[in-house]
C-alpha cells in the first residue's frame, strides 16, 4: 500500500489537492479525539480534521441533548465546541491541530455515541419556553438535586481547578485607521488608507485574510489584493485575532491571539477612524430537524472543500436561494458528491424537514412531497449583517425588505462601514466602495489628529501643519441585490443552536405575553448562548413579527454589545500591574526574617518574629521602627502658615522656627481625615508629615486649595515622602545612642527638647532633620537622612547601638506600644462619621480662626453633644483581649459602643483597648459590656485616660 | 564609634557585579543587546518651582512638556507647569542648584535637591516605543512625543514621568518615579522587554563618555 | 474610555483623571446657614445633558480643571482652569495662568 492509500484508508472524506486549500499535506500530525487518536495535516481545524476522517457528531446539545454535527465550520459553530487539554468550551471548527492534542466533547454522559440525557426529547414539554423559570421549582427542599443535575446536564468543558496557565499580555495602540475584518473589503480600504497615508490596523478574525475569497473561485483577485496589503507601508495585519468592542472616542479593544509567546493580548487601540468590515454571517433556515448533523450551511460546505479539502457527504440535497447555495452545489459535484436535488427558494422550493437517526442525516422531505435519501443538506437562505461594531458605537440597524437582512442606519463621524455590511454588488463594485472607504477613513483620521495633536505640548514646534484643506472623498453606492425572505419554513425547528430554543418556544412565549423581542429574549434565553445571536438574532426577530403581526422593522432586533467574540478572563487581566512601595531599609528587612505586611501600596516590616518583645525592648532599652511610609510635604513661601492655619483644626501662624507641632485635618464636612506632626525648619520653610495611607489624599487636598480656591498664596508644595528615609529611635537609651552617631549636635534636653526639629549630619550623611516627638510614648527622635543613605544609617545605628540592646521594631509593636500611650489611629480609630470632639481633640479646635476646612461644621458639633466618645477600655479580665469591633451593648442587645483597637499588653502584662462609647458612659470608672463576636459578654471598665502608660507623659518629654 | 563611609544606594537591586561609583553602588555589567534597561538613580536631580513666565522659566528655556540639554550638559525636562526637572552628572547638584539660585526672579522660586527622592531608568534601543506600548498609553509616534518630549502618565499603572531622549540615533526613554515604587517600575520594564531580548546595562558616568550622552 | 481634554496635557484616558464632582461653589463659612453649606457639601443637580464638573489629573500634572461635558453623549466642549472668585489681593499664581482650551465642539 503507498502512503497515500493509507491516508485515504483513515482520512476517508479528504479531498485531492483543492487550488486554495489551507492544509499542509507534507506536514502529518496526530491527536486524539474522545479517547482515540486521530490523523490531521497541518493548518487543518480539529472539526476539519475530524470530519476528513468520516466524524460526524461533536457535541450534544444543551437542553435536549441531541447529537449536534458541523453547521458554519467556522469560528461560530455551535455544534462544535470542544475540551482541549485543560481549556473548556473551544472553537472546534476555528482551532487547529496541534501535535498530541487531547480533545474530547463536551457535556456528553456517560458517552458521545450514547447519551441518556437524550431522553430529554421525551419530556421535552418540561423544557418549554421559560424552563428556567417554570421548572425545578418546587418542591424547595429538592433544589439541591435538582442543581446537581442540571449541572451534569450542562454542556460546558470542564475548569481546571488549578493555577491559572499561559502568559496574557496587553499593549496600547494608537492606529490612525483600525479596519475589523480582513476580507476583500477590508483589505482595500486598509491598502487604501495607506496608500493615503494613514497608520492602519487590519484585524481578522481567521487565521488568513481574504475573507469569502478564500473559498470562492476568485483566487487571482485574493492574490492581488494579499500582495497590495504586504507591499502598502504602514499597514500592520493582526490575523486569529478579533476586534471585541468600540468604546467611547473610538476606544477599540482587540484580542489579538496570532502570537507565539503570548496566549493572548488584549491591544487598547485609540483609532481615529474605525471601518468596520466584518462581511456577511450565513443565516440558518428554521425548519423541523435543521440541527441533524448533516445539515449544513452552504458556506460550511465551500469552506469544507475548499479550505480543508473536505469531502462533506456522499448524497447532497442543497436549499438555495443564492449564489453561495449555487456555488456550493458546484463544489459538490465536482467534489464527487452526487447532488440528488437542488431545491430553488427563488422559485418557490422549499423543504420541510430533514429526518435523522442518532448517526445523522437520513432524508430530507421537501415541500413538494417528494422525500429524498441523503446524508447532507446543504442551506442558504440568506444573510445577516454583523452590526456589532456600529451598534456599540449607537447605531441602530434597520432592515431592508427587498434584501432580507439589516443594514447599519446613522453612523457616527468616526465610523465606517464597508463590504457586504453596507450592501452587494460585484467584486469590483465592492472594492470600489472599500477604496473610496479607506481613503475618507485616512482622512477623517487627519482632521481627528489634527485636533488631539492641537491640545499637548510636547511637539517641538509650534508651527502645526495646516489641514490638507480636503474634501470628503466621494464614496458610491453600492447595490443592494434582492434576496428571498426565508427565515422559518412551514415547519417548527431550532432558532438557537446554542440554547436550544425552539421556533414553537419564541411562539409560546409570545402568546404567554412576552411580546417585545428584548423579552423574549431574556425569557426563552434566545441569543444569549455562546453564538451570541450572529446565528439566529434575525430569525428570532422574524419569528416575532410573524407571531405579533408585525413588521420585522417594528419588531427591531436586540443590541449587540461588547465583546463581539468569547474572551478569557485572562486576557482581561492581562500582565498584572499592582505597583509596591518598598523603603530604602527593605533588603535588611529581608534578611532579617521582617514578616511583610501589605499597607495600602507599601510593603512594611509588621514584625521580626516576636512584637511583644520588641515592643518591651523599646520600653526597656532602645529600638528603631522604619517609617518611611510617613508622608512627608516640604512646603515653602511666605504663606505656608495660612495653609496649615487653613488645613488644620488647631492654630499654626505662631509656630516659630525649630518647633513641630501636632495637627489633626478635617474635611469639609467636619470629619477627621488625617494627622500628623509638621515642624518649622527655617523661614518659610516647613516639612508637613502625614499618616502613611493619607499621604495621597493630603497631597490632593492641598492642591485643591491652592488651586481651586485659588486664594493667591505663595506657597510651593513637593512631596518628600521617599526623598527620606525615616527611622524613629525610641526608648530610654536613644539619646545615648543617637549622640553616637550625631556629629556636632546638641541632644541634651535643653538644647534639644520635645517637640522640637533640629538638622544636621548623621552617621556621616549630611541634610537630615530629625524631630522629638513621642507616638511610642519614650523619649524618641525620629530621624529622616536622603533616602540613598537610608541602608547606611539603619545599620549603623544598629551597629552602633549593639552594647545598648538596640532592636528592631515593626508596625505590630508600634501598634502595642501606641494603644498603652492612648494615640488613637485616623482609620482605625475614627471612621468616616468621626468628629474632633468624639476623639478628644474639642480642645485643639480653634473656632476663633478666620476660616479653615470644615469651620462651620465643627461650630456646629461644638454647640452639641457628641453621640459617642472615644475612652480607653480595661477588660476586667485581664487575660481577655476582645477583638476589634466587639460591640458594647446595654441592657439586652442595645449597641451603645464598639472596640476600635485592642491588643494584650506586655508592658502592663494586661489586655488594653480603646473604644468609643455613649456620653452617658464616659465616666472614668464605668462599667460597661463588651460582647465578643461568639456571643460572650465581658466586663470591662472605662479608664480615667486614653493612655494606659504614663498618662502623664514623663518619659517621652525626659 | 562604627562609622562606614555612608554608600548610596539605588532602590533598584543592582545586578551582579557591582561596584561603588561617584559613592554609589551600581552594576558593572555591560550589555550589547538591541534593547538595553539602565538604572540612572545616581544622576544628579534638581526640581525647580518657578512662575512660568518669570525669569528662572526664561533662563531654563524649556516649556512644559519639553525637555533639552543646556550648555552644561545638563538635562532640563520641563516636567509640569511651573515645575522642572534638572538631570545632571551625579554629584553635582550643588552647582545646578546654584546655577538656578542665581537667577533673580521676583516670583517665589524653590529649588529642591531631588536626588534622593527619584529614580530613574532609561531604555534605548529601537523596540524602546514597542515595550513602552505595552505599559503606557501615550502615543508615541514621533508627531505626537518627538525627541525631546516630556509627559507625565501612567507606566504600568504607576504615575511616571517620559522623556523621550534619543541617544546616538537610537530611541531612548527616560522614565522617573517616585523611588520608593523604582524596583517595581524597573522589573515591569523587564518584564515588558522580555519579548525583545531586553538586557541589564550598568550605569556608566556620564562625564567620561561626555555630558551630552547621559 | 473616554478622552478628557487636560488643559495643559491635552486629551487623555479618562482613568488617568479624578471626578471632583460637579461645581459647587463654597459659601462664606462665616456666614453659611446649615442648609446653604450642606447644599455646598451633598446637593448635586446630575442632569441629563450639559453640566459644569471638576476633574483632577491625579496620573499627569496634578491640576485641577472644569470642564463642560455633556452626560448623555460624554462630549467635552470646554475644558480650563478653575477660576475663583478674587479673595484678597490678586498676586501672582504659584502653578500658572489660566488657559483656556476649546474643545471646538467636538467628542475630544
Amino acid at each position: 500500500m503507498t502512503a497515500q492509500t493509507v491516508q485515504k484508508a483513515v482520512m476517508p472524506m479528504r479531498l485531492d489537492h483543492r487550488p486554495g486549500e489551507v492544509i499542509d499535506r507534507g506536514r502529518e500530525l496526530t491527536f486524539t479525539w474522545n479517547g482515540e487518536e486521530y490523523p490531521a495535516y497541518g493548518g487543518d481545524t480539529i472539526i476539519s480534521a475530524l470530519a476528513a476522517c468520516g466524524e460526524r457528531i461533536f457535541s450534544r446539545s444543551f437542553k435536549y441533548h441531541r447529537p449536534r454535527g458541523l453547521l458554519t465550520a467556522s469560528f461560530l459553530d455551535p455544534g462544535c465546541m470542544v475540551q482541549v487539554d485543560d481549556e473548556p468550551n473551544v472553537r472546534g471548527a476555528h482551532r487547529r491541530v496541534e501535535p498530541g492534542m487531547v480533545v474530547s466533547p463536551q457535556g456528553v454522559w456517560p458517552s458521545l455515541e450514547y447519551d441518556v440525557k437524550s431522553a430529554n426529547r421525551a419530556f421535552g414539554r418540561f423544557l418549554s419556553a421559560g424552563f428556567y423559570y417554570k421548572t425545578f421549582i418546587k418542591p424547595r427542599r429538592l433544589w439541591p438535586l435538582y442543581r446537581r443535575m442540571l449541572r451534569r446536564f450542562s454542556a460546558g468543558g470542564r475548569v481546571s481547578a488549578g493555577p491559572a496557565q499561559g502568559y496574557f499580555d496587553k499593549r496600547y495602540a494608537h492606529p490612525d485607521v483600525l479596519v475589523a475584518g480582513g476580507g476583500p473589503a477590508g483589505m482595500a480600504a486598509a491598502v487604501a488608507a495607506g496608500r493615503a497615508g494613514a497608520q492602519v490596523l487590519l484585524v481578522e478574525e481567521e487565521y488568513e485574510l481574504g475573507g469569502h475569497l478564500r473559498w470562492g473561485n476568485e483566487l487571482d483577485a485574493l492574490r492581488v489584493l494579499r500582495e497590495e496589503v504586504s507591499r502598502t507601508p504602514g499597514v500592520e495585519v493582526m490575523v486569529n485575532s478579533v476586534v471585541n468592542g468600540r468604546y467611547d472616542d473610538n476606544w477599540v479593544a482587540v484580542m489579538q491571539r496570532d502570537l507565539s509567546h503570548v496566549q493572548e493580548r488584549l491591544v487598547k487601540a485609540r483609532a481615529k477612524t474605525l471601518v468596520v468590515a466584518p462581511g456577511l454571517i450565513e443565516r440558518p433556515y428554521v425548519f423541523e430537524g435543521n440541527d441533524t448533523p448533516g445539515v449544513i450551511l452552504s458556506t460550511a460546505a465551500r469552506r469544507l472543500i475548499n479550505l480543508y479539502a473536505v469531502k462533506p457527504g456522499d448524497r447532497a440535497v442543497v436549499f438555495s436561494a443564492n449564489e453561495s447555495g449555487d456555488a456550493a452545489a458546484e463544489d459538490l459535484r465536482r467534489s464527487g458528491v452526487e447532488v440528488a436535488r437542488v431545491v430553488d427558494a427563488r422559485r418557490d422550493g422549499d423543504i420541510l424537514r430533514a429526518k435523522g437517526d442518532g448517526k445523522g442525516l437520513r432524508s430530507v422531505e421537501c415541500a413538494d412531497g417528494a422525500e429524498i435519501e441523503c446524508d447532507l443538506l446543504v442551506t442558504a437562505a440568506g444573510w445577516t449583517a454583523p452590526t456589532s461594531l456600529a451598534n456599540m458605537a449607537g447605531d441602530r440597524p434597520v432592515y431592508d425588505e427587498r434584501a432580507a437582512r439589516f443594514f447599519p442606519s446613522i453612523l457616527p463621524e468616526d465610523l465606517l462601514a464597508t463590504g457586504g455590511i453596507a450592501g452587494d454588488g460585484t467584486l469590483d463594485e465592492l472594492l470600489a466602495h472599500a477604496r473610496a472607504t479607506g481613503q475618507e477613513a485616512a482622512r477623517r483620521a487627519v482632521r481627528t489628529a489634527l485636533r488631539l495633536r492641537a491640545g499637548i505640548p510636547q511637539r517641538a514646534d509650534e508651527q502645526e501643519e495646516p489641514e490638507s484643506g480636503s474634501s470628503p472623498v466621494a464614496i458610491p453606492e453600492l447595490p443592494i441585490s434582492a434576496h428571498p425572505a426565508l427565515f422559518r419554513g412551514k415547519t417548527h425547528g431550532i432558532v438557537d443552536y446554542s440554547e436550544d430554543v425552539t421556533s414553537k418556544d419564541l411562539v409560546a412565549a409570545e402568546k404567554e405575553g412576552y411580546d417585545s423581542i428584548e423579552l423574549v429574549k431574556r425569557y426563552t434565553t434566545v441569543t444569549m448562548g455562546p453564538t451570541q445571536g450572529k446565528l439566529e438574532t434575525v430569525n428570532a426577530v422574524a419569528i416575532m413579527a410573524e407571531a405579533t403581526g408585525r413588521t420585522i422593522n417594528e419588531t427591531g432586533t436586540t443590541v449587540w454589545r461588547p465583546p463581539y467574540s468569547p474572551i478569557t478572563l485572562g486576557a482581561l487581566a492581562g500582565r498584572n500591574f499592582e505597583p509596591v512601595r518598598y523603603s530604602p531599609m527593605q533588603p535588611w528587612h529581608e534578611i532579617h526574617g521582617a514578616k511583610p505586611l501589605v499597607a495600602g501600596a507599601w510593603i512594611r516590616p509588621d514584625h521580626y518574629g516576636d512584637p511583644a518583645s520588641e515592643a518591651l525592648n523599646v520600653r526597656e532599652n532602645v529600638g528603631i521602627i522604619d517609617v518611611t511610609p510617613l508622608g512627608k510635604f516640604d512646603l515653602r513661601g511666605p504663606d505656608v502658615p495660612k495653609l496649615l492655619d487653613h488645613l488644620y483644626i488647631n492654630r499654626w501662624d505662631n509656630l516659630e522656627v525649630g518647633a513641630v507641632r501636632y495637627g489633626v485635618m478635617c474635611l469639609e464636612d467636619g470629619v477627621v481625615f488625617d494627622d500628623g506632626v509638621t515642624g518649622c525648619l527655617g523661614p518659610e520653610r516647613y516639612i508637613m508629615t502625614t499618616t502613611s495611607s493619607g499621604a495621597a489624599g493630603v497631597w490632593e487636598w492641598i492642591d485643591h486649595w491652592l488651586q481651586t480656591a485659588d486664594p493667591g498664596w505663595r506657597i510651593h508644595v513637593t512631596p518628600v515622602t521617599t526623598a527620606y528615609a525615616s527611622i524613629n529611635v525610641a526608648g530610654p537609651k536613644s539619646r545615648e545612642l543617637l549622640l553616637r552617631l550625631s556629629d556636632g549636635l546638641d541632644l541634651s534636653p535643653e538644647a534639644f527638647p520635645y517637640m522640637r526639629v533640629r538638622e544636621g549630619r548623621v552617621a556621616g550623611v549630611e541634610g537630615c532633620f530629625m524631630w522629638r516627638i513621642g507616638f511610642t510614648g519614650e523619649l524618641s527622635y525620629e530621624v529622616h537622612v536622603p533616602a540613598a543613605y537610608g541602608l547606611h544609617v539603619w545599620e549603623t545605628l544598629m551597629q552602633s547601638g549593639a552594647d545598648l540592646g538596640v532592636g528592631p521594631f515593626g508596625v505590630e509593636a508600634q501598634r502595642i506600644l501606641r494603644l498603652e500611650k492612648g494615640h488613637f489611629i485616623v482609620g482605625q480609630d475614627t471612621d468616616g462619621l468621626t468628629g474632633p470632639y468624639e476623639v478628644g481633640l474639642g480642645r485643639m479646635v480653634r473656632l476663633d480662626k478666620d476660616d479653615f476646612a470644615g469651620k462651620p461644621e465643627l461650630a456646629w458639633q461644638s454647640e452639641r453633644d457628641s453621640r459617642l466618645r472615644l475612652v480607653g477600655l480595661q477588660p476586667h479580665d485581664g487575660s481577655l483581649v476582645p477583638p476589634e469591633a466587639s460591640q458594647i451593648v446595654e441592657n439586652k442587645n442595645e449597641i451603645v459602643g464598639r472596640i476600635t483597637s485592642s491588643r494584650m499588653s506586655p508592658t502592663l502584662g494586661r489586655s488594653i483597648c480603646l473604644g468609643f462609647v455613649a456620653q452617658h458612659l464616659t465616666t472614668p470608672g464605668t462599667k460597661v459590656t463588651v460582647r465578643l463576636p461568639d456571643g460572650e459578654r465581658i466586663p470591662a471598665s472605662v479608664t480615667p485616660h486614653h493612655a494606659h502608660y504614663d498618662p502623664e507623659g514623663t518619659r517621652q518629654r525626659g | 564609634m562604627v562609622e562606614a563611609a555612608p554608600i548610596a544606594r539605588s532602590p533598584i537591586a543592582q545586578a551582579a557585579p557591582t561596584t561603588i561609583k561617584h559613592g554609589w553602588e551600581v552594576s558593572a555589567r555591560r550589555s550589547a543587546a538591541d534593547l538595553k534597561i539602565i538604572d540612572c538613580t545616581p544622576l544628579a536631580k534638581i526640581l525647580v518651582l518657578a512662575s512660568p513666565d518669570g525669569e528662572v522659566a526664561r533662563a531654563l528655556g524649556v516649556p512644559f512638556g519639553r525637555a533639552a540639554r543646556d550648555p552644561h550638559g545638563t538635562l532640563v525636562v520641563g516636567s509640569g507647569p511651573g515645575e522642572w526637572l534638572l538631570l545632571a552628572t551625579p554629584g553635582t547638584s550643588p552647582a545646578v542648584t546654584q546655577r538656578v539660585d542665581e537667577v533673580q526672579d521676583e516670583g517665589l522660586v524653590s529649588v529642591f535637591d531631588a536626588t534622593h527622592g527619584r529614580a530613574i531608568m532609561r531604555i534605548t534601543g529601537a523596540k524602546a516605543p514597542d515595550l513602552l506600548a505595552k505599559v503606557c498609553a501615550i502615543d508615541l509616534a514621533d508627531e505626537v512625543t518627538p525627541n525631546g518630549a516630556a509627559f507625565r502618565s501612567s507606566v504600568a499603572k504607576l504615575v511616571t514621568d517620559v522623556v523621550r531622549d534619543d541617544s546616538g540615533g537610537s530611541r531612548s526613554y527616560l522614565l522617573h518615579c517616585e523611588r520608593s515604587s523604582g524596583q517595581y517600575l524597573f522589573d515591569a520594564l523587564i518584564d515588558a522587554g522580555d519579548e525583545f531580548g531586553i538586557e541589564v546595562d550598568g550605569f556608566v558616568d556620564p562625564g567620561k563618555r561626555g555630558v551630552h550622552r547621559v | 474610555m473616554i478622552l478628557l481634554p487636560c488643559p495643559y496635557c491635552g486629551p487623555r484616558n479618562a482613568s488617568e483623571f479624578r471626578y471632583v464632582g460637579e461645581v459647587s461653589e463654597r459659601p462664606d463659612p462665616n456666614e453659611a446657614g446649615v442648609d446653604e453649606w450642606r447644599t455646598y457639601l451633598y446637593a448635586r443637580n446630575n442632569p441629563a445633558g450639559w453640566t459644569t464638573e471638576m476633574w483632577y489629573h491625579s496620573a499627569g500634572c496634578r491640576q485641577h480643571f472644569v470642564a463642560e461635558r455633556h452626560t448623555v453623549t460624554n462630549e467635552v466642549r470646554t475644558s480650563r482652569l478653575p477660576k475663583a472668585p478674587p479673595r484678597g489681593e490678586q498676586e501672582e499664581q504659584a502653578t500658572g495662568g489660566n488657559v483656556a482650551v476649546d474643545g471646538g465642539g467636538a467628542i475630544y
